[in-house]
């Protein structure tokens, strides 16, 4: 995963690499220790429980339970710096050594590419169904899938076999390009829901979907529909040389958990975490947001010095009965003597006792 | 005292009506009195449905929307005959909560339900609404947060000026003998007896419109058509509409459609700016229709934060009555802001909507907050 196999890198500005895949663990029974997102509670029919389990047993993090919500997945989106591909790969490698089926509806690369780093046994267990090398069927060879693009995805849904299923799309990108956003977003849901149908209980489905958008290929519109659909969103992005992955996993009723790590894809496909969050290649969100002070630009003072403090608190509030002024206030007064008005007339003044009015300009 | 004369034999026959009238010769109006056969046929046609009240101010009939602060918020409650629309929050966390509030306020009032959606089975969605807090633990509750809150701030005591320690504390809990709005705990789920007691019908958009055909643009999209007939139906056969005049009693339809927009149900709105912009609309102006001539609300979730096209929104609140737009602080950077930190996010109550009335009902407080506590979702006016 290094810095751009070969490809310029001319890009101004730093794609933000997206990686969305579907995480959904569902009901985890064990609530598993280990990063946040490995014990997500994802939704009911598609949670896979035992993949926390095995996987932070196998390495100390682990990124994303490839579980699908039925909702599609959404893979690493890559960008031209931070590739995707690897990643999805490793996490391919890892669901095949777990023993799940794995469905691969390849794509952007051929066949020969895509399992290129894959050893045998992991090879031989994919099953790839090849929409690179003749997507519109030109050659009527008749092995290939039948509809299109979205007789694809059917078809490889008829063809699981009940059990864990991984299906990998490489990539959503380009599925997008040539299907209606809508018609993608039913067709990924409706996935996971035959699955789940056919194998039987909810709780003996777990499908998985990964699935790879390049993110600066799409519009708002259709990210935010398909992140809308995933459960987990995985984006790529890093610094120089070191590739961070953000991930955001959505929990049906409580508040999703962001988590940030730094991760390398090594030559064999397997996935190197360092975890933590990123260093000081994100620049610090303090020194551009200063700390909201609500009290800081009023025009009057709220704080009290300590000598207003302590007679704010000795003073005694108009109703606060005590019981010597009850006792004062009971006993008769001695009349209007404890009421004056003391007055010194001024120089303009002309106190006139029978016209009081006199004085007055009219 | 003419007055007097006329009102005060209420439950007189109309003879002594007459006298005292011919008597004082003050006016000609006359009360009539009861019928003799006085059943309650003519005073029970609005007051006897369960779960109604009607509105103190212009006496609309009003169903409770699950969350009595919002019932307050909206003048009492929702109309009956009319849409709420709550513009979902970014990750459908506390809108799906007042979604569910709504479904279980049908369920305990004996309402029927109509659950739509296109993501998640109606039968699920049903399996997950909240549990209603009966009136002896509601006050625990409320003194247990009370008291939470109290003892976060005990050093801060207030020293009151003014003569407040003598009036009577204001009851901010439920009050007890309320019937019209519940609280319900989001922590746990309704019990069983309950939800297969209630009726409900459900629709799934995947299930039920199956082909893909192509459509015009400038008309409704397939999944939008095939629940326009389910919901028609439904108010046809049951007779919500006063079509087949029911010997029973007459009940409310609460509807509920969740996720309305999304790509989902076969709309682009979420996906394009230039997708069929009229699907959406068309598909408000006629359930708006449904809506007004039988007895039935409806509550709509809609994830407006995708639509691409602005303008879509603004049409979309001018055809619903009464809006609500959620807005929650996680991953925005208000979260960390200390202003906002008792609150998990704002409500904007965008539209209120004026039925047989001149004037709007609208509550002077517009700074609003929420809060989702353990097992309570309480909303407040924002304090600095």
């Amino acid at each position: 995963m290094g810095a751009g196999r070969g490809k310029p890198r001319a890009l101004p500005t730093r794609p933000q690499y997206r990686a969305s895949a579907e995480g959904g663990s569902g009901a985890d029974p064990g609530g598993e220790a280990g990063p946040a997102w490995s014990g997500v509670g994802g939704a009911g029919d598609v949670s896979r429980p035992r993949v926390s389990g095995r996987r932070t047993g196998a390495c100390g993090l682990l990124p994303l339970p490839p579980t699908t919500a039925p909702n599609g997945s959404s893979g690493p989106s890559h960008s031209v710096e931070w590739e995707g591909r690897s990643l999805l790969k490793a996490l391919i490698k890892k669901a095949a050594l777990g023993g799940e089926q794995v469905h691969i509806l390849g794509c952007e690369v051929s066949e020969e590419e895509f399992r290129a780093g894959f050893d045998s046994s992991i090879n031989s267990r994919l099953v790839y169904y090849d929409l690179f090398r003749d997507p519109l069927n030109w050659a009527q060879t008749g092995e290939a899938l039948p509809g299109g693009p979205l007789g694809a995805l059917q078809a490889m849904c008829k063809r699981t076999d009940p059990g864990p299923v991984t299906v990998a799309l490489d990539s959503l990108s380009w599925l997008l390009l040539r299907l209606p956003c809508a018609a993608l977003c039913q067709a990924l849901c409706a996935m996971s829901r035959q699955h789940a149908c056919r194998g039987g209980g909810p709780a003996a489905e777990q499908l998985c979907v990964l699935g790879l958008l390049h993110r600066e290929l799409h519009g708002p519109g259709p990210t935010g529909a398909l992140s809308s659909l995933a459960q987990t969103e995985v984006t790529l992005g890093g610094t120089a040389g070191q590739a961070s992955a953000h991930i955001l996993c959505r929990r049906p009723r409580q508040r999703p958990p962001l988590e940030t790590l730094w991760f390398s894809v090594l030559p064999d496909l397997s996935l190197d975490l360092q975890g933590g969050p990123p260093l000081e290649s994100q620049p610090h969100p303090d020194p551009h947001t200063p700390q909201v002070e609500p009290a800081s630009h009023l025009t009057f003072n709220l704080h009290l010095s300590k000598r207003e403090r302590e007679a704010k608190d000795s003073l005694t509030l108009p109703f606060q009965f005590s019981s010597e002024k009850q006792q004062a206030l009971l006993r008769p007064g001695p009349g209007p003597a404890t009421s004056r008005i003391f007055y010194e007339p001024d120089a303009f003044d002309d106190l006139d006792p029978e016209d009081p009015d006199g004085d007055l300009d009219v | 005292m003419a007055a007097a004369a006329t009102c005060g034999t209420g439950a007189g026959s109309t003879g002594s009506m007459v006298a005292a009238g011919g008597k004082n010769n003050v006016t000609s109006f006359q009360r009539r009195g009861p019928r003799a056969s006085g059943s309650d046929s003519s005073y029970s046609r609005l007051v006897s449905i369960a779960g109604t009240r009607p509105s103190v101010r212009n006496g609309q009939l009003l169903v409770s929307t699950g969350l009595p602060a919002l019932d307050q918020l909206l003048g009492g409650g929702l109309a009956v005959g009319t849409v709420l629309l709550i513009e979902e929050d970014k990750y459908n966390i506390y809108s799906s909560l007042l979604f569910k509030y709504f479904l279980a306020e049908g369920i305990i009032n004996g309402h029927t339900l109509l659950v739509a959606s296109a993501k998640e089975d109606p039968a699920d969605i049903l399996q997950e609404l909240p549990a209603p807090l009966l009136d002896d633990n509601v006050k625990k509750d409320f003194d247990e947060d009370a008291c939470n809150h109290k003892t976060a701030e005990s050093n801060i005591k207030m020293k009151i000026a003014w003569r407040y320690q003598l009036l009577p504390k204001m009851e901010a809990g439920p009050v007890s003998s309320s019937r019209f709005g519940h609280y319900y705990d989001a922590s746990k789920k309704m019990p069983q007896e309950l939800i297969e007691a209630s009726k409900w019908h459900g629709f799934f958009s995947p299930e039920k419109s199956s082909s893909t055909l192509n459509i015009e643009p400038c008309s409704l999209t397939h999944g939008y058509i095939k629940l326009l007939q389910f919901i028609q139906n439904i108010i046809y056969e049951e007779g919500f509409d006063g079509s087949n005049p029911q010997k029973k009693q007459k009940n409310i339809l609460r509807i509920g459609i969740q996720n309305l927009g999304s790509p989902l149900w076969g709309d682009d709105i979420c996906c394009t700016e230039n997708g069929n912009s009229h699907s959406l609309t068309k598909f408000l102006y006629v359930l708006r229709g449904l809506l007004r001539t039988s007895l039935s609300a409806c509550m709509i979730t809609m994830p407006t934060h995708l639509i691409q096209n602005k303008a879509i929104i603004s049409r979309v609140t001018n055809l619903s009555d009464t809006v609500v737009g959620l807005e929650s602080f996680i991953g925005s950077e208000r979260e960390t802001n200390p202003l906002y930190k008792d609150y998990h996010g704002l409500i904007h109550i965008r539209q209120i909507p004026r039925l047989n009335n001149l004037i709007y009902d609208v509550s002077d407080v517009k700074d609003l907050a929420f809060k989702l506590k353990k097992k309570l979702f309480t909303i407040e006016k924002r304090v600095e």
